[in-house]
Protein backbone atom coordinates (compact mmCIF):
# COMPACT_ATOMS: atom_id res chain seq x y z
CA UNK A 1 0.00 0.00 0.00
CA UNK A 2 2.75 2.42 1.06
CA UNK A 3 4.89 1.51 -1.96
CA UNK A 4 1.93 2.05 -4.23
CA UNK A 5 1.26 5.43 -2.64
CA UNK A 6 4.94 6.27 -2.85
CA UNK A 7 4.88 5.61 -6.58
CA UNK A 8 1.85 7.85 -7.02
CA UNK A 9 3.42 10.67 -5.02
CA UNK A 10 6.65 10.36 -6.99
CA UNK A 11 4.66 10.56 -10.19
CA UNK A 12 3.00 13.78 -8.99
CA UNK A 13 6.37 15.23 -8.07
CA UNK A 14 7.80 14.40 -11.48
CA UNK A 15 4.88 15.57 -13.58
CA UNK A 16 3.40 18.52 -11.65
CA UNK A 17 5.38 19.65 -8.63
CA UNK A 18 8.93 19.84 -9.93
CA UNK A 19 7.96 21.49 -13.22
CA UNK A 20 6.21 24.19 -11.14
CA UNK A 21 8.99 24.90 -8.63
CA UNK A 22 11.62 24.74 -11.38
CA UNK A 23 10.41 28.21 -12.31
CA UNK A 24 12.16 29.47 -9.17
CA UNK A 25 15.18 27.18 -9.52
CA UNK A 26 13.78 24.74 -6.98
CA UNK A 27 13.16 21.03 -6.78
CA UNK A 28 11.46 18.60 -4.43
CA UNK A 29 12.57 15.09 -3.51
CA UNK A 30 10.42 12.38 -2.00
CA UNK A 31 12.13 11.01 1.10
CA UNK A 32 9.52 8.51 2.27
CA UNK A 33 5.85 7.72 2.77
CA UNK A 34 4.91 6.29 6.17
CA UNK A 35 1.41 5.84 7.58
CA UNK A 36 0.01 8.01 4.79
CA UNK A 37 2.39 10.80 5.71
CA UNK A 38 4.57 12.08 2.91
CA UNK A 39 8.08 13.25 3.81
CA UNK A 40 9.67 15.65 1.36
CA UNK A 41 12.88 17.57 1.02
CA UNK A 42 13.17 20.83 -0.86
CA UNK A 43 16.29 21.91 -2.71
CA UNK A 44 17.69 24.60 -5.00
CA UNK A 45 15.76 27.86 -4.83
CA UNK A 46 13.23 26.33 -2.40
CA UNK A 47 15.81 25.51 0.28
CA UNK A 48 15.81 28.39 2.74
CA UNK A 49 13.35 30.37 0.64
CA UNK A 50 11.16 32.82 2.56
CA UNK A 51 8.13 31.46 0.72
CA UNK A 52 8.95 27.75 1.11
CA UNK A 53 6.19 27.23 3.69
CA UNK A 54 3.61 28.79 1.39
CA UNK A 55 4.79 26.60 -1.48
CA UNK A 56 4.67 23.51 0.69
CA UNK A 57 1.36 24.01 2.50
CA UNK A 58 -0.73 25.98 0.01
CA UNK A 59 0.80 24.49 -3.10
CA UNK A 60 2.38 21.08 -2.78
CA UNK A 61 0.34 19.63 0.09
CA UNK A 62 -2.93 20.90 -1.36
CA UNK A 63 -2.11 19.40 -4.77
CA UNK A 64 -1.06 16.05 -3.32
CA UNK A 65 -4.16 15.79 -1.13
CA UNK A 66 -6.45 16.70 -4.00
CA UNK A 67 -4.93 14.05 -6.25
CA UNK A 68 -4.37 11.48 -3.50
CA UNK A 69 -7.02 11.97 -0.77
CA UNK A 70 -5.56 9.10 1.26
CA UNK A 71 -2.53 11.28 2.11
CA UNK A 72 -2.95 12.61 5.66
CA UNK A 73 -0.10 15.11 5.80
CA UNK A 74 2.91 16.37 3.90
CA UNK A 75 5.96 17.07 6.03
CA UNK A 76 9.03 19.09 5.15
CA UNK A 77 12.33 17.53 6.29
CA UNK A 78 14.49 20.18 4.65
CA UNK A 79 17.34 21.83 6.54
CA UNK A 80 16.41 25.29 5.33
CA UNK A 81 19.30 26.92 7.21
CA UNK A 82 21.70 25.14 4.84
CA UNK A 83 20.14 26.58 1.72
CA UNK A 84 22.73 28.50 -0.26
CA UNK A 85 20.60 29.98 -3.01
CA UNK A 86 17.05 30.64 -1.77
CA UNK A 87 14.74 32.37 -4.22
CA UNK A 88 13.47 34.83 -1.57
CA UNK A 89 15.32 35.90 1.58
CA UNK A 90 13.61 37.16 4.73
CA UNK A 91 14.16 40.50 6.45
CA UNK A 92 12.71 41.96 9.64
CA UNK A 93 9.72 44.31 9.53
CA UNK B 1 -14.31 25.86 8.19
CA UNK B 2 -13.43 29.54 8.55
CA UNK B 3 -11.31 30.99 5.80
CA UNK B 4 -8.66 33.64 6.41
CA UNK B 5 -6.43 35.66 4.11
CA UNK B 6 -2.83 36.09 5.19
CA UNK B 7 -0.77 38.80 3.53
CA UNK B 8 2.74 37.35 3.48
CA UNK B 9 5.48 39.32 1.74
CA UNK B 10 8.14 37.08 0.22
CA UNK B 11 10.70 38.80 2.46
CA UNK B 12 8.94 38.28 5.79
CA UNK B 13 10.27 36.12 8.62
CA UNK B 14 6.70 35.61 9.84
CA UNK B 15 5.38 33.04 7.34
CA UNK B 16 6.21 29.85 9.23
CA UNK B 17 4.77 31.00 12.55
CA UNK B 18 1.52 32.26 11.04
CA UNK B 19 1.03 29.15 8.91
CA UNK B 20 1.73 26.94 11.94
CA UNK B 21 -0.90 28.87 13.90
CA UNK B 22 -3.43 28.47 11.09
CA UNK B 23 -2.74 24.74 11.01
CA UNK B 24 -3.21 24.47 14.77
CA UNK B 25 -6.52 26.31 14.58
CA UNK B 26 -7.73 24.35 11.56
CA UNK B 27 -8.32 27.47 9.50
CA UNK B 28 -8.47 27.38 5.71
CA UNK B 29 -5.73 29.80 4.67
CA UNK B 30 -5.43 31.89 1.53
CA UNK B 31 -1.87 33.20 1.10
CA UNK B 32 -1.20 36.42 -0.75
CA UNK B 33 2.28 37.68 -1.64
CA UNK B 34 3.54 40.52 -3.75
CA UNK B 35 5.14 38.09 -6.19
CA UNK B 36 3.48 35.07 -7.74
CA UNK B 37 3.79 31.62 -6.20
CA UNK B 38 4.93 28.80 -8.44
CA UNK B 39 1.64 27.06 -7.60
CA UNK B 40 -0.78 29.93 -8.13
CA UNK B 41 -2.17 28.40 -11.32
CA UNK B 42 -2.83 25.11 -9.48
CA UNK B 43 -4.54 26.74 -6.48
CA UNK B 44 -6.12 30.04 -7.53
CA UNK B 45 -8.48 30.07 -4.54
CA UNK B 46 -5.62 29.68 -2.07
CA UNK B 47 -2.68 31.54 -3.61
CA UNK B 48 -2.88 35.11 -4.73
CA UNK B 49 -0.57 37.84 -5.96
CA UNK B 50 -1.39 41.30 -4.58
CA UNK B 51 0.28 44.65 -4.99
CA UNK B 52 0.60 45.65 -1.32
CA UNK B 53 1.60 49.17 -2.35
CA UNK B 54 -1.84 49.68 -3.97
CA UNK B 55 -4.34 48.87 -1.19
CA UNK B 56 -7.43 49.75 -3.27
CA UNK B 57 -6.40 47.45 -6.10
CA UNK B 58 -5.56 44.72 -3.61
CA UNK B 59 -8.97 45.11 -1.96
CA UNK B 60 -10.75 44.94 -5.33
CA UNK B 61 -8.89 41.77 -6.29
CA UNK B 62 -9.64 40.10 -2.96
CA UNK B 63 -13.30 41.15 -3.16
CA UNK B 64 -13.52 39.25 -6.43
CA UNK B 65 -12.07 36.15 -4.78
CA UNK B 66 -14.33 36.54 -1.74
CA UNK B 67 -17.33 36.75 -4.08
CA UNK B 68 -16.60 33.17 -5.12
CA UNK B 69 -15.49 31.88 -1.71
CA UNK B 70 -16.15 34.18 1.28
CA UNK B 71 -13.42 35.15 3.70
CA UNK B 72 -13.90 35.46 7.47
CA UNK B 73 -10.75 37.37 8.31
CA UNK B 74 -7.63 39.05 6.98
CA UNK B 75 -4.24 39.55 8.63
CA UNK B 76 -1.25 41.48 7.35
CA UNK B 77 1.78 39.97 9.00
CA UNK B 78 4.18 42.91 8.88
CA UNK B 79 4.66 46.57 8.03
CA UNK B 80 4.55 46.08 4.26
CA UNK B 81 1.03 44.69 4.42
CA UNK B 82 -0.84 46.51 7.20
CA UNK B 83 -2.52 49.15 5.03
CA UNK B 84 -3.52 46.67 2.33
CA UNK B 85 -4.94 44.36 5.02
CA UNK B 86 -6.98 47.21 6.49
CA UNK B 87 -8.28 48.18 3.04
CA UNK B 88 -9.30 44.60 2.33
CA UNK B 89 -10.98 44.28 5.73
CA UNK B 90 -12.86 47.55 5.21
CA UNK B 91 -14.06 46.43 1.78
CA UNK B 92 -15.23 43.05 3.03
CA UNK B 93 -16.55 44.22 6.42
CA UNK B 94 -13.95 42.24 8.37
CA UNK B 95 -12.38 43.02 11.73
CA UNK B 96 -9.58 45.59 11.51
CA UNK B 97 -8.52 49.10 12.43
CA UNK B 98 -9.60 51.84 10.04
CA UNK B 99 -7.49 52.34 6.91
CA UNK B 100 -6.75 55.97 7.86
CA UNK B 101 -5.45 54.94 11.26
CA UNK B 102 -3.21 52.20 9.89
CA UNK B 103 -1.97 54.54 7.17
CA UNK B 104 -1.02 57.12 9.80
CA UNK B 105 0.86 54.47 11.76
CA UNK B 106 2.90 53.62 8.65
CA UNK B 107 4.14 57.19 8.19
CA UNK B 108 6.36 58.43 11.01
CA UNK B 109 5.44 62.07 10.32
CA UNK B 110 1.69 61.48 10.21
CA UNK B 111 2.02 59.33 13.30
CA UNK B 112 3.77 62.06 15.26
CA UNK B 113 1.19 64.63 14.17
CA UNK B 114 -1.62 62.39 15.45
CA UNK B 115 0.23 61.61 18.69
CA UNK B 116 1.05 65.27 19.33
CA UNK B 117 -2.59 66.20 18.78
CA UNK B 118 -3.60 63.53 21.28
CA UNK B 119 -1.20 64.89 23.89
CA UNK B 120 1.04 61.83 23.83
CA UNK B 121 4.59 62.53 25.00
CA UNK B 122 6.82 62.31 21.91
CA UNK B 123 10.15 63.83 20.90
CA UNK B 124 10.07 67.20 19.11
CA UNK B 125 10.05 66.48 15.39
CA UNK B 126 10.35 68.08 11.98
CA UNK B 127 9.79 66.76 8.48
CA UNK B 128 12.49 67.78 6.00
CA UNK B 129 12.36 67.47 2.23
CA UNK B 130 15.19 65.46 0.71
CA UNK B 131 15.50 68.09 -2.00
CA UNK B 132 16.39 70.69 0.65
CA UNK B 133 19.95 71.76 1.36
CA UNK B 134 20.93 69.73 4.45
CA UNK B 135 23.18 72.51 5.72
CA UNK B 136 20.23 74.90 5.79
CA UNK B 137 17.87 72.22 7.12
CA UNK B 138 20.23 71.58 10.05
CA UNK B 139 19.74 75.18 11.22
CA UNK B 140 16.23 74.42 12.39
CA UNK B 141 17.20 71.38 14.46
CA UNK B 142 18.42 71.12 18.04
CA UNK B 143 21.23 68.64 18.76
CA UNK B 144 21.54 65.80 19.47
CA UNK B 145 18.85 64.66 17.07
CA UNK B 146 17.86 61.47 15.25
CA UNK B 147 17.21 61.34 11.51
CA UNK B 148 15.04 58.60 10.09
CA UNK B 149 13.14 57.68 6.92
CA UNK B 150 9.36 58.06 7.12
CA UNK B 151 8.41 54.50 6.30
CA UNK B 152 11.21 51.99 6.90
CA UNK B 153 11.28 49.68 9.92
CA UNK B 154 13.73 47.61 11.98
CA UNK B 155 15.83 50.75 12.70
CA UNK B 156 16.81 50.89 9.05
CA UNK B 157 18.17 54.32 8.20
CA UNK B 158 17.90 55.63 11.77
CA UNK B 159 20.98 57.75 12.53
CA UNK B 160 21.90 60.01 15.43
CA UNK B 161 23.55 63.35 14.71
CA UNK B 162 25.28 65.42 17.39
CA UNK B 163 26.22 68.38 15.22
CA UNK B 164 25.73 69.93 11.79
CA UNK B 165 28.43 67.83 10.09
CA UNK B 166 26.91 64.61 11.37
CA UNK B 167 23.45 65.86 10.38
CA UNK B 168 24.57 66.47 6.80
CA UNK B 169 26.28 63.06 6.60
CA UNK B 170 23.20 61.30 7.99
CA UNK B 171 20.89 63.25 5.67
CA UNK B 172 22.89 62.18 2.61
CA UNK B 173 23.17 58.61 3.80
CA UNK B 174 19.38 58.33 4.21
CA UNK B 175 18.81 59.94 0.80
CA UNK B 176 21.15 57.33 -0.75
CA UNK B 177 19.47 54.52 1.18
CA UNK B 178 16.07 55.47 -0.22
CA UNK B 179 17.50 55.07 -3.73
CA UNK B 180 18.61 51.47 -3.15
CA UNK B 181 17.01 48.75 -5.28
CA UNK B 182 15.90 46.88 -2.15
CA UNK B 183 13.99 49.87 -0.76
CA UNK B 184 10.44 50.30 -2.01
CA UNK B 185 9.07 53.65 -0.90
CA UNK B 186 6.87 56.09 -2.77
CA UNK B 187 5.02 59.35 -2.19
CA UNK B 188 6.07 61.35 0.88
CA UNK B 189 8.23 58.49 2.13
CA UNK B 190 10.46 58.90 -0.93
CA UNK B 191 10.64 62.69 -0.64
CA UNK B 192 11.04 63.46 3.06
CA UNK B 193 12.84 62.35 6.16
CA UNK B 194 12.12 62.99 9.80
CA UNK B 195 14.44 64.73 12.25
CA UNK B 196 13.53 64.43 15.90
CA UNK B 197 14.95 65.20 19.30
CA UNK B 198 17.25 62.50 20.69
CA UNK B 199 15.90 61.34 24.03
CA UNK B 200 18.21 59.76 26.57
CA UNK B 201 16.81 56.83 28.55
CA UNK B 202 16.13 53.14 28.37
CA UNK B 203 14.08 51.66 25.58
CA UNK B 204 11.21 49.18 25.82
CA UNK B 205 8.80 47.51 23.41
CA UNK B 206 5.20 46.83 24.24
CA UNK B 207 3.29 44.11 22.45
CA UNK B 208 -0.45 44.47 22.65
CA UNK B 209 -3.79 43.50 21.17
CA UNK B 210 -6.54 46.02 20.53
CA UNK B 211 -10.07 44.73 20.92
CA UNK B 212 -12.93 47.13 20.42
CA UNK B 213 -10.61 50.09 21.02
CA UNK B 214 -9.21 48.74 24.30
CA UNK B 215 -5.51 47.93 24.48
CA UNK B 216 -4.68 44.61 26.11
CA UNK B 217 -0.95 44.59 26.90
CA UNK B 218 0.49 41.16 26.05
CA UNK B 219 4.15 41.63 26.93
CA UNK B 220 6.55 44.41 27.83
CA UNK B 221 10.11 43.85 26.67
CA UNK B 222 13.23 45.47 28.10
CA UNK B 223 16.00 46.24 25.63
CA UNK B 224 19.05 46.00 27.89
CA UNK B 225 21.65 47.00 25.30
CA UNK B 226 22.11 50.79 25.20
CA UNK B 227 20.54 52.39 22.15
CA UNK B 228 22.48 55.64 21.97
CA UNK B 229 23.53 55.73 18.35
CA UNK B 230 24.95 56.52 15.95
CA UNK B 231 22.81 53.60 14.74
CA UNK B 232 20.05 51.92 16.70
CA UNK B 233 20.54 48.21 16.30
CA UNK B 234 18.04 46.16 18.28
CA UNK B 235 19.60 43.10 19.83
CA UNK B 236 18.16 41.71 23.07
CA UNK B 237 14.49 41.72 24.10
CA UNK B 238 13.60 40.37 27.56
CA UNK B 239 10.17 39.93 29.12
CA UNK B 240 8.86 40.50 31.73
CA UNK B 241 10.31 43.97 32.12
CA UNK B 242 12.50 44.70 35.12
CA UNK B 243 11.21 48.27 35.35
CA UNK B 244 9.20 49.21 38.47
CA UNK B 245 5.49 48.36 38.35
CA UNK B 246 4.40 52.00 38.32
CA UNK B 247 6.65 52.72 35.32
CA UNK B 248 5.25 49.71 33.49
CA UNK B 249 1.73 50.93 34.17
CA UNK B 250 2.64 54.37 32.84
CA UNK B 251 4.04 52.76 29.67
CA UNK B 252 0.77 50.89 29.17
CA UNK B 253 -1.31 54.02 29.74
CA UNK B 254 0.73 56.11 27.31
CA UNK B 255 0.63 53.37 24.67
CA UNK B 256 -3.14 53.08 25.02
CA UNK B 257 -3.47 56.85 24.57
CA UNK B 258 -1.20 56.66 21.52
CA UNK B 259 -3.32 53.92 19.93
CA UNK B 260 -6.47 55.95 20.56
CA UNK B 261 -4.79 59.08 19.18
CA UNK B 262 -3.97 57.24 15.97
CA UNK B 263 -7.49 55.81 15.80
CA UNK B 264 -6.29 52.21 15.99
CA UNK B 265 -9.01 50.00 17.41
CA UNK B 266 -8.52 46.37 16.42
CA UNK B 267 -5.64 43.95 16.07
CA UNK B 268 -2.01 43.65 17.13
CA UNK B 269 0.17 46.64 17.96
CA UNK B 270 3.89 46.88 18.55
CA UNK B 271 5.02 50.05 20.31
CA UNK B 272 8.54 51.32 21.00
CA UNK B 273 9.08 53.76 23.86
CA UNK B 274 11.90 55.57 25.60
CA UNK B 275 11.71 55.90 29.37
CA UNK B 276 13.57 58.51 31.41
CA UNK B 277 13.01 60.63 34.50
CA UNK B 278 10.21 62.51 32.71
CA UNK B 279 8.35 59.22 32.11
CA UNK B 280 7.61 57.21 28.95
CA UNK B 281 7.89 58.76 25.47
CA UNK B 282 6.38 57.08 22.44
CA UNK B 283 8.77 56.58 19.52
CA UNK B 284 6.67 54.31 17.31
CA UNK B 285 3.33 52.50 17.27
CA UNK B 286 2.99 49.94 14.50
CA UNK B 287 -0.31 48.25 13.65
CA UNK B 288 1.28 44.82 13.53
CA UNK B 289 2.88 42.27 15.78
CA UNK B 290 6.56 42.06 16.75
CA UNK B 291 8.92 41.46 13.82
CA UNK B 292 11.45 38.79 12.93
CA UNK B 293 11.09 35.50 14.77
CA UNK B 294 10.83 37.34 18.12
CA UNK B 295 7.25 36.24 18.80
CA UNK B 296 8.63 32.79 19.61
CA UNK B 297 9.48 34.16 23.05
CA UNK B 298 5.78 34.49 23.82
CA UNK B 299 3.29 31.90 25.03
CA UNK B 300 -0.14 32.64 26.43
CA UNK B 301 -2.63 30.77 28.58
CA UNK B 302 -1.99 27.08 28.14
CA UNK B 303 0.59 27.50 25.39
CA UNK B 304 -1.10 29.58 22.73
CA UNK B 305 1.24 31.45 20.38
CA UNK B 306 0.98 35.14 19.55
CA UNK B 307 0.00 34.23 16.00
CA UNK B 308 -2.87 32.05 17.23
CA UNK B 309 -4.15 34.99 19.25
CA UNK B 310 -3.93 37.31 16.24
CA UNK B 311 -5.75 34.85 13.97
CA UNK B 312 -8.43 34.18 16.58
CA UNK B 313 -8.98 37.90 17.01
CA UNK B 314 -9.21 38.49 13.25
CA UNK B 315 -11.80 35.74 12.97
CA UNK B 316 -13.78 36.93 16.00
CA UNK B 317 -13.11 33.67 17.83
CA UNK B 318 -12.96 33.59 21.64
CA UNK B 319 -9.52 33.85 23.25
CA UNK B 320 -9.34 31.96 26.53
CA UNK B 321 -6.51 33.98 28.03
CA UNK B 322 -4.26 36.86 27.08
CA UNK B 323 -2.02 36.25 30.10
CA UNK B 324 1.58 35.53 29.15
CA UNK B 325 3.25 32.55 30.79
CA UNK B 326 5.08 33.56 33.98
CA UNK B 327 8.52 32.25 33.03
CA UNK B 328 10.89 34.99 31.82
CA UNK B 329 11.90 34.74 28.18
CA UNK B 330 14.02 36.60 25.71
CA UNK B 331 15.44 36.77 22.24
CA UNK B 332 18.62 38.07 20.74
CA UNK B 333 18.49 39.30 17.18
CA UNK B 334 22.00 38.52 15.97
CA UNK B 335 23.39 41.69 14.44
CA UNK B 336 25.44 41.86 11.26
CA UNK B 337 28.89 43.08 12.35
CA UNK B 338 30.11 44.16 8.92
CA UNK B 339 29.24 44.08 5.25
CA UNK B 340 30.27 41.17 3.08
CA UNK B 341 29.23 37.68 2.15
CA UNK B 342 28.49 35.11 4.84
CA UNK B 343 31.06 32.37 4.39
CA UNK B 344 30.52 30.15 7.43
CA UNK B 345 28.84 29.97 10.83
CA UNK B 346 30.58 28.32 13.78
CA UNK B 347 29.53 27.51 17.30
CA UNK B 348 25.81 26.90 16.90
CA UNK B 349 25.94 23.66 18.90
CA UNK B 350 27.95 25.31 21.67
CA UNK B 351 25.50 28.21 21.74
CA UNK B 352 22.50 25.87 21.88
CA UNK B 353 24.13 24.00 24.77
CA UNK B 354 24.07 27.03 27.06
CA UNK B 355 21.66 26.50 29.95
CA UNK B 356 18.38 28.26 29.24
CA UNK B 357 18.85 28.46 25.48
CA UNK B 358 15.85 27.01 23.65
CA UNK B 359 16.75 27.61 20.05
CA UNK B 360 19.49 29.04 17.88
CA UNK B 361 17.99 29.89 14.49
CA UNK B 362 20.50 31.04 11.89
CA UNK B 363 18.39 32.65 9.20
CA UNK B 364 21.09 34.10 6.94
CA UNK B 365 22.37 31.54 4.47
CA UNK B 366 25.93 30.82 3.50
CA UNK B 367 26.77 32.85 0.43
CA UNK B 368 24.28 35.60 1.32
CA UNK B 369 25.38 39.19 1.05
CA UNK B 370 24.90 40.73 4.48
CA UNK B 371 24.52 44.44 5.06
CA UNK B 372 24.79 46.04 8.52
CA UNK B 373 22.75 48.99 9.74
CA UNK B 374 21.85 51.60 8.82
CA UNK B 375 21.49 50.33 5.22
CA UNK B 376 20.69 46.72 6.15
CA UNK B 377 17.42 45.29 7.42
CA UNK B 378 18.18 41.65 8.12
CA UNK B 379 19.72 39.67 10.96
CA UNK B 380 22.10 36.74 10.94
CA UNK B 381 19.63 34.85 13.08
CA UNK B 382 17.87 34.68 16.42
CA UNK B 383 18.69 33.10 19.79
CA UNK B 384 15.87 32.27 22.22
CA UNK B 385 16.09 31.66 25.95
CA UNK B 386 13.88 30.94 28.95
CA UNK B 387 15.05 30.93 32.56
CA UNK B 388 13.92 31.60 36.12
CA UNK B 389 14.74 35.31 36.06
CA UNK B 390 15.10 38.01 33.41
CA UNK B 391 18.76 38.41 34.45
CA UNK B 392 19.37 34.71 33.80
CA UNK B 393 17.69 35.00 30.39
CA UNK B 394 19.92 37.93 29.48
CA UNK B 395 23.06 36.11 30.68
CA UNK B 396 22.16 33.02 28.65
CA UNK B 397 21.59 35.07 25.49
CA UNK B 398 24.91 36.88 25.89
CA UNK B 399 26.78 33.65 26.60
CA UNK B 400 25.23 31.93 23.58
CA UNK B 401 26.00 34.87 21.31
CA UNK B 402 29.61 34.91 22.48
CA UNK B 403 29.96 31.28 21.35
CA UNK B 404 28.83 32.06 17.81
CA UNK B 405 31.32 33.07 15.15
CA UNK B 406 30.37 34.32 11.71
CA UNK B 407 32.89 34.36 8.89
CA UNK B 408 32.00 37.30 6.67
CA UNK B 409 34.33 38.01 3.75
Amino acid sequence: MSDDLKTKVQDLIDTMINPAVAGHGGFVELIDVQDNRVYLQMGGGCQGCGAADITLKSGIERLIKEELPEVAEVLDTTDHSSGTNPYYSAGKA
Amino acid sequence: MDRLLLLLPTTTYRTEDFLDAARTLGVDIVCASEKPSTFEAHAPDHLLTLDFTDPDAAAAKVAELAGRRPLNGVVGVDDLTTVAAAAIAERLGLRSSAVAAVTAARDKYQMRQCLAAAGVPIPRFRRIALKDDPFLAARGVAFPCVLKPLALSASRGVIRANNVDQFIAAFRRIAALLQRDDVEVSGDAAQFLLAEQYLPGVEVALEGLLVGGTLHPLALFDKPDPLEGPFFEETIYITPSRLPADVQQAIERVTATACAGLGLGEGPVHAELRVNDAGPWVLEVAARSIGGLCSRTLRFGTGMTLEEIILRHALGWPIASLARERRPAGVMMIPIPRAGRLHAVHGTEAAAAVAGIEEVAITAHVGQEVVPLPEGWQYLGFVFARADTPDAVEAALRDAHARLAFEIR
